[in-house]
């Protein structure tokens, strides 16, 4: 009895501390778990659109009599300032009733925007519940692949028509520039050696990451121009940054909020686009390459393009200034009532265009459209085209516009490209997946009652076998789901998928494993004939290394998963692998204070009983 | 004294019978794949994907002969059950055509709701692949070098060993009944290397236990096996049964887009339970596992590194 009051003051002292740690970790992830009982809830977000001047908002009760009569029920709608929120029985046509508003009113923006329905407690502290993949939230994903090669190609033609235009513009007889298979090459006579010294450096400060070799060819000097490996892998990253962020500005034009764009892999980029249900027009926006440049004629030294309207015009390779300083577009109409798009140009830009229409007044200006396409052998190939040469009225400014467009719509998307910058690679679409709403609710659906049978049945099983240690093995299990849930919230960048829910299954007949682990080993120690206190500290002991080399293992190849894997099969190696820092949190640590606790409680009764 | 040692010869004769019908199932599944091949999903083929439902019942043939008139190129209808319809068509100019979505869906007695629709390049599928092989090779090497240095070589071979003939007799089942391999079985298969290691690990760990006590230097090899066979026996069938349990919930609730991945991990808890018992145990014992050795072999530093926590 001495011993054993001695052995109650030792762990009571050596453990507290630890136990009121456990305690605080646990009641946090609680507290981070509890958003996922209140789920987001999508709302229709209807605003006046922004290249509309006269604002016409339609009224509440007419924009809730439309959607009652197409079918929509609402359920609840607000006003606020510029903004009408409208909530729907259900949510899941919210996409439908999107493009329903949007054809009906064409002068509104029609997003839609997810709301939190937990209390406000919660949301002050920055806690939401679980990001949903696509397969649950219903949407559109995308993978595109950015030619690469078909940009440093495009980039080297560059090099080599601007090298053209160096030349004469040096005067710098005696030197040659000529194409070859892996670029091209500028030669020069022994006498113009000064001259090719003037033009390679002028080449580099416009192309840094070109490289040059020299080599003598008898009486010529060949500089062999090329990317290496490290300018090509520089350049290839900056086409990529390039292209991500033109890409997610295209996608936030285009009115989708939380959407995912990420690279995948060297050359991918992977978009997932929630709540969207129609790709059609996202295709178009985001796959479109269609980038402008402003050009001077020249007809010494020129690259011949070809006109829209016909024939072949020559221009200076080298633009006045290009799409990237657009800091504005809109689209209008001019006095024949023909679209036009309205642009407004970057401090760089404008002082370029007034430098330039300044010294060039009465002269013409031509406007290049460039395009990647597919050729009908499936190759891609850029199209230009000059679309308008217009002479220089005036000293132009920042602010001038585009006439000469084909249609409204393409008035409309070339505004939006402009905006939101152009793609310098040409991207085509790998992988494409549409997920319907109602079957991410299935999904769900399904999901979470397989999560509730397999727990169910592991709860009875482990109650009926254990008995009373099999009731901390499942307040362990139910805390562990709960910790798990919680930690899932709190993580960033964490997001569940449909095999995200098998692997919260699986993880939950796999926790009951470690504390299966630590009872068989109690028993066989109590059949050793030890006393139950001991038994119980040796059986935790014992089991430790079984338990850790089991877990371990199991984490090399979640880890594994995560590194490789993409969208889904992500989500699983995510959950397994949370899942087994949990399951050996609850199942070793919070099992072990609760055997020992409720032995405690035992042995004090069983104390008091022998006193009696 | 009789009794213990003509059970655990039993036992032991037990272990060389599933290890031998275990060789006979690698053999054949190596067999069926090799004939058969593996009917690889959409992930891998590249391909178009279209899942719709149905407002009421329609004919399998008569849908069939309805999107062949409003759609040029070849595809293939499949039923899924409760008027669910699953297309799929090979990657090509002609399957890039949406008309004959807009056609099932006006129709009035198709009447039919798309579902979700997939599209994915056949180097995509080809990428997908490689990569599915290579995180599994990467894995179990990675595994291998973690039991090396945890055990002695001859139970981490058993172990590997085990772990082998678990993913080939899961990847034979599913080209014996040519059930879709997709990335999310994939993904099941390295799961199952986490699952089959720990029930070897579980053995392996009580067999090395055993080995280090002194008192057991006499005992025959197979005896000690078989004694941390039956001391984590119970352990292993709990812990296989409610791993079955929930997985079986998966495959029963959690509908057609995990029915693969839940086959899958099924039959490789089952085939793991077993193979950790037959194989990751018995190989040990066949390649001269004794007490002696892990005498000889324990240095000091491998001593600390077993004694970790």
């Amino acid at each position: 009895m001495l011993s054993l009051k001695k052995d109650k003051k030792q762990f009571k002292a050596k453990f507290k501390l630890s136990y009121v740690a456990m305690l605080i970790v646990l009641v946090l992830l609680a507290i981070s778990a509890l958003p996922n009982l209140y789920p987001n809830k999508s709302w229709l977000q209807i605003s006046a659109a922004s290249d509309v001047k006269t604002q016409v908002m339609p009224s509440t009760e007419n924009l809730v009599s439309f959607l009652n009569s197409q079918g929509f029920e609402v359920s609840e709608s607000l006003k606020d300032q510029a903004n009408i929120n409208v909530l729907l029985n259900t949510p899941t046509q919210s996409a439908q009733a999107q493009a329903a508003l949007k054809s009906n009113f064409p002068n509104t923006q029609v997003k839609i925007v997810e709301h939190a329905t937990s209390p406000i407690w919660l949301q002050e502290f920055g806690l939401s519940p679980i990001k949903l993949g696509l397969d649950l939230n219903g949407g559109v994903l995308f993978v595109l692949d950015v030619d690469l090669n078909k940009a440093i190609d495009e980039q080297l033609l560059s090099a080599y028509q601007q090298t053209k235009a160096i030349i004469v513009k040096q005067k710098a007889y005696g030197v040659k520039a000529k194409q070859t298979n892996q670029g091209f090459e500028i030669s020069a006579l022994e006498n113009a050696g000064d001259k090719l010294t003037v033009v390679i450096k002028e080449l580099k400060s416009r192309f840094e990451n070109l490289t040059t070799t020299t080599s003598t060819n008898g009486n010529l000097q060949v500089v062999k121009i090329s990317y290496s490996e490290q300018g090509r892998s520089a350049f290839d990253k900056e086409v990529m940054s390039q292209t991500l962020t033109t890409l997610r500005s295209r996608i936030e034009e285009l009115g989708i909020t939380e959407a995912v764009t990420q690279r995948q892999g060297k050359q991918r980029i992977r978009i997932e686009l929630p709540g969207v249900q129609d790709p059609a027009e996202a295709k178009r926006i985001i796959g479109a390459t269609a980038s402008l440049g402003f050009y001077q004629l020249k007809e010494r030294g020129g690259q011949t393009f070809n006109l829209q309207s016909g024939g072949t015009i020559k221009l200076d390779p080298v633009p006045i200034f290009t799409g990237e300083h657009i800091n504005n577009a809109n689209i209008g109409r001019d006095d024949w009532g023909k679209p036009l798009v309205q642009l407004s140009l970057d401090s760089q830009g404008g002082d370029a265009m007034s430098a330039f229409s300044k010294a060039n007044i009465g002269k013409p200006m031509a406007t290049l459209h460039s395009e990647y396409s597919q050729n009908a052998k499936g190759e891609v190939v850029k199209k230009s085209e000059v679309i308008n040469v217009a002479n220089i009225a005036q000293h132009l400014s920042s602010r001038f516009s585009i006439t000469n467009m084909q249609s409204q719509q393409a008035a409309a998307d070339l505004a939006l490209l402009l905006r939101a910058g152009s793609l310098t690679a040409p991207v085509t679409i790998v992988h494409e997946q549409t997920i319907g709403p109602s079957l991410g609710q299935d999904n769900i659906n399904n999901g979470l009652a397989a999560l509730m049978l397999g727990m169910g049945l592991t709860l009875a099983f482990m109650a009926l076998w254990y008995r009373r240690l099999g009731l901390i093995a499942n307040v362990a299990l139910i805390l562990n789901l709960t910790s798990l849930v919680g930690l899932m919230s709190l993580l960033p960048g964490v997001v569940l998928t449909l095999p995200g829910i098998a692997g919260l299954v699986l993880t939950i007949g796999m926790a009951v494993d470690t504390n299966v682990i630590i009872f068989e080993r109690i028993k066989e120690e109590r059949r050793k004939g030890r006393p139950p206190y001991q038994a119980i500290q040796e059986g935790y002991k014992q089991a430790a290394n079984t338990i850790l080399d089991a877990n371990i293992t199991t984490m090399i190849t979640a880890i594994i998963l995560y590194g490789i894997g993409y969208g889904p099969v992500k989500g699983f190696a995510i959950t397994l692998a949370l899942g087994l820092i949990t399951s050996v949190f609850t199942g070793v640590y919070v099992s072990k204070y609760l055997s020992q606790s409720l032995y405690l409680k035992l042995g004090k009764k069983a104390g008091v009983n022998a006193h009696a | 004294m009789l009794n213990t040692f003509f059970k655990c010869e039993t036992g032991s004769r037990m272990r060389y019978i599933g290890l031998l019908i275990s060789a006979m199932f690698v053999l054949l599944s190596v067999f069926t794949i090799a004939q058969k091949g593996l009917n690889f999903g959409l992930d891998f083929t590249g391909g178009y994907l279209t899942e719709f439902t149905t407002s009421q019942g329609v004919e399998l043939k008569q849908l069939e002969q309805f999107i062949a008139k409003n759609h040029q190129g070849e595809f293939e209808l499949t039923a899924q059950g409760n008027n669910h319809f699953q297309l799929t068509q090979a990657p090509s100019e002609e399957a890039n055509n949406d008309a004959w979505k807009t056609a099932i869906s006006q129709n009035p007695t198709i009447n039919a709701e798309v579902l979700s629709s997939a599209y994915i390049g056949s180097q995509v599928g080809d990428e997908l692949f490689e990569q599915g092989c290579l995180a599994l090779f990467a894995a179990m090497v990675a595994v291998m070098i973690y039991l090396a240095v945890r055990f002695e070589w001859r139970l981490a071979l058993g172990s590997v060993v085990a772990l082998l003939h678990d993913l080939v007799l899961v990847v034979g089942l599913f080209s014996w009944l040519q059930i879709e391999f997709n990335l999310t079985v994939l993904a099941s298969l390295l799961a199952i290397i986490g699952y089959s290691l720990n029930d070897s690990i579980i053995v392996g760990d009580r067999v090395r236990e055993l080995l280090r006590i002194p008192t057991n230097i006499t005992l025959k090899p197979s005896s000690i096996i078989n004694s941390a066979i039956k001391s984590t026996l119970t352990r292993t069938l709990i812990t296989s049964g409610t791993t079955l349990a929930t997985v079986a919930s998966v495959w029963l609730l959690a509908g057609t887009p995990l029915q693969g991945f839940a086959i899958a991990l099924f039959a490789g808890i089952v085939v793991g339970t077993l193979s950790s018992i037959c194989i990751a145990a018995t190989l040990p014992e066949l390649l001269g596992l004794s007490a002696k050795n892990y005498d000889k072999q324990v240095d000091q530093q491998t001593q600390a590194l077993m004694d970790m926590p």
